[in-house]
């Protein structure tokens, strides 16, 4: 078990691309940690760095309070998940997971052992003689992650490991990895682009943008309240609610007008452009006006299963909000949309920082 | 009509150009098969009444199944080395950014396959001799060597390519070291181009007669390639009752590996991972 710390880390790739800039990062001992951002946003090679794959141009790694700047990737105690599970194709399923243990030089009948309980306590004692191409994609991502378990590190490091898996079985590995680390305990780094594996799967998480964190938090928190533009941009399954306002009491929004969120009023001046942020989950649709509602006509609805995604339209305005299933209107009708009030979220216009 | 009857006359031509040109590379095989059994062969490729006659008087050369066993050594000494070179070299010039890579590799090939053995003869054989390895199996082990590596490392370095770097990296991350991850993740997966490697390299050195030919002065080091040779007499006439026997002994080995390889095996000229 061990904590990760990062100290002013810089990867700079020959040809002075800086895939990680700076970067400080403490992660907890026994935290399930996710590194989400955008392709090309650095979160990989910090995986990698991390993991030794990468030697950092400047800055420190501790892994549990040994600096392994310099170390080997064998030598930093980390087991790691490749999006393409990296499964030998030419050794049976218990040979693989038993691998890293060979390399440990433990005896066969150790490892055999060690392997097989790490396989069966994946579901996969059926498959332990065949080889991974006999496996389907959700027995190999568990053979991957079974050898991981089986060689004990300090660190789980994963690199995108669902990404290869159907939708429906993609939900079903997520809530397991999630009980594993769990029972494990193992301290946990993993990269993924899609925001809802991040938010589901966290106990926090780090939203990157151009080898830099732009948000660190709870997923709550990052859901809640992005710290900026780029985050309320990138966050949500739904796109956040995005209007250029004006300040003039409140908050002038095309014609409507939204109340100022409580605890923002003080820092904003008349006639400053700001951006106000709202999610679709967090705004209620009426059907008749009302002091703080955009109005506007509905011109798109898109189903989300259990509910509406609704989008309004009115002078330049487009809102959307979800509503429960059922409660729908119809497209032409006209409408409100009214957000929450403690919800609200203000942006800078010109850093795209979150006020107050 | 007119479009039918030209139709129909196009396949005819065809068929027999083909025809023709089957029978043209055919007949050679034919030859192979007919005459070392024939009392009194000519260069028609004809049946007759069997007979073994043919192999009984070439096995009362000695230099016959000496030079069968030295082909057999000279190639297995050859392919030993061009496999564990070549897979060495294309795995590191796979992994490695080196500048002026591709551009090297290409000049290999085109020197190898360009400068052949005939022409760079001389220098080789200057070489060799002020090395002291004139009549050695080292010396024309060395020669035949220098002459596939190109190829071999170009066409194995396909097959590294086409090997995701993960497979490296994951055994890298478990502690893997460079020697146990090529014996344990690289060389089984690229075991199809090294098997390609192997039979193209024997096949290689068991035809080649020039250098062998040269190198080695001794008649009893020579492999079957060059003993062929002896089938001649003085003034170049072929005696065709031994040559058809011995050509036949010195093809089938080959023709057996190739079988037992390719069942055994696989033959594949491609990279990457059959999952």
């Amino acid at each position: 078990m061990a904590e990760v710390v990062l100290s002013s880390l810089v990867k700079e790739f020959p040809g002075g691309v800086r895939a990680i800039d700076r970067l400080d990062l403490h992660i907890a001992d026994g935290e399930f940690f996710a590194l989400l951002g955008p392709s090309g946003c650095g979160k990989t090679t910090l995986l990698r760095t991390i993991a030794g794959l990468e030697a950092p141009t400047g800055g420190s790694i501790e892994i549990g309070g040994r600096d392994v700047t310099r170390v080997q990737p064998g030598g930093r105690d980390v087991a790691m998940v490749f999006q393409d599970y990296a499964l030998y194709p030419h050794m049976t399923v218990v040979d693989n997971i038993a691998y890293p243990l060979k390399v440990k030089r433990v005896p066969r009948a150790e490892r055999h052992r060690t392997a097989a309980e790490a396989g069966s306590s994946l579901q996969l004692e059926a498959t332990m003689d065949r080889r991974p191409g006999q496996l389907s994609g959700g027995q190999q991502q568990r053979v991957a992650l079974a050898r991981a378990i089986a060689y004990r590190p300090k660190v789980f490091l994963f690199d995108e490991p669902l990404s290869n898996l159907d939708a429906r079985l993609r939900l079903e590995a997520r809530t397991f990895l999630k009980r594993l680390q769990h029972e494990l305990g193992t301290t946990t780094v993993y990269v993924t682009h899609d925001q809802s594996e991040a938010l589901a799967l966290a106990d926090r998480m780090a939203v990157m943008e151009a080898g830099r964190i732009r948000q660190l938090g709870t997923p709550v928190e990052v859901f809640r309240r992005p710290a900026n533009l780029f985050v309320a941009g990138f966050i949500g399954s739904t796109p956040m609610n995005l209007f250029e306002a004006t300040v003039d009491g409140g908050l002038r929004v095309g014609r409507s007008r939204l109340p100022v969120p409580a605890g923002v009023e003080g820092q904003l001046a008349t006639g400053q452009q700001v951006v106000v942020g709202v999610r679709p989950e967090y705004a209620a649709l009426a059907d008749h006006g009302r002091p703080g509602a955009i109005d506007g006509t509905v011109v798109l609805l898109e189903s989300l299963g259990s509910a509406f995604l609704v989008s309004v339209e009115g002078d330049g305005v487009r809102a959307q909000v979800t509503v429960p299933e059922g409660r729908q209107p119809a497209v032409g009708d006209q409408a409100f949309v009214v957000p929450d009030p403690e919800r609200l979220l203000v942006y800078g216009k010109d850093d795209g920082e979150l006020v107050g | 009509m007119a479009g039918e009857l030209r139709r129909v006359l196009a396949r005819v031509g065809f068929s027999v150009f083909v025809a023709l040109a089957a029978a043209f590379f055919a007949l050679p095989m034919l030859w192979l098969v007919f005459a070392p059994f024939d009392p009194v062969p000519t260069l028609a490729a004809r049946p007759a009444a069997p007979t073994l006659a043919n192999f009984r008087d070439v096995f009362e050369n000695p230099l016959v199944l000496t030079s069968l066993r030295n082909s057999v050594l000279l190639a297995l000494y050859t392919m030993a080395l061009v496999v564990a070179a070549s897979t060495l070299a294309a795995y590191a010039l796979s992994r490695t950014r080196l500048p002026g890579r591709d551009l090297l590799l290409y000049v290999l090939l085109l020197f190898s396959s360009v400068v052949s053995g005939t022409a760079a003869m001389v220098p080789l054989f200057l070489l060799v001799f002020e090395l002291g390895l004139i009549n050695t199996y080292l010396g024309v082990t060395l020669v035949l060597t220098g002459g596939l590596l190109p190829a071999a490392i170009f066409i194995l370095k396909d097959f590294t390519d086409t090997t995701p770097t993960s497979y490296e990296e994951s055994a890298r991350v478990f502690g893997a070291s460079p020697f146990q991850i090529l014996r344990d993740v690289v060389v089984p997966l690229v075991r199809p181009g090294m098997a390609v490697i192997a039979v193209w390299s024997i096949v290689n050195v068991w035809s080649n007669f020039l250098i062998p030919f040269i190198l080695l002065r001794d008649p009893d080091l020579a492999p079957a390639s060059v003993v062929t040779y002896s089938f001649y007499t003085e003034g170049g006439q072929a005696d065709l009752r031994l040559l058809s026997a011995f050509s036949l002994l010195y093809s089938v080995p080959v023709v057996v590996m190739y079988l037992f390889v390719q069942r055994r095996y696989g033959f594949r000229f491609y990279g990457g991972i059959k999952r």
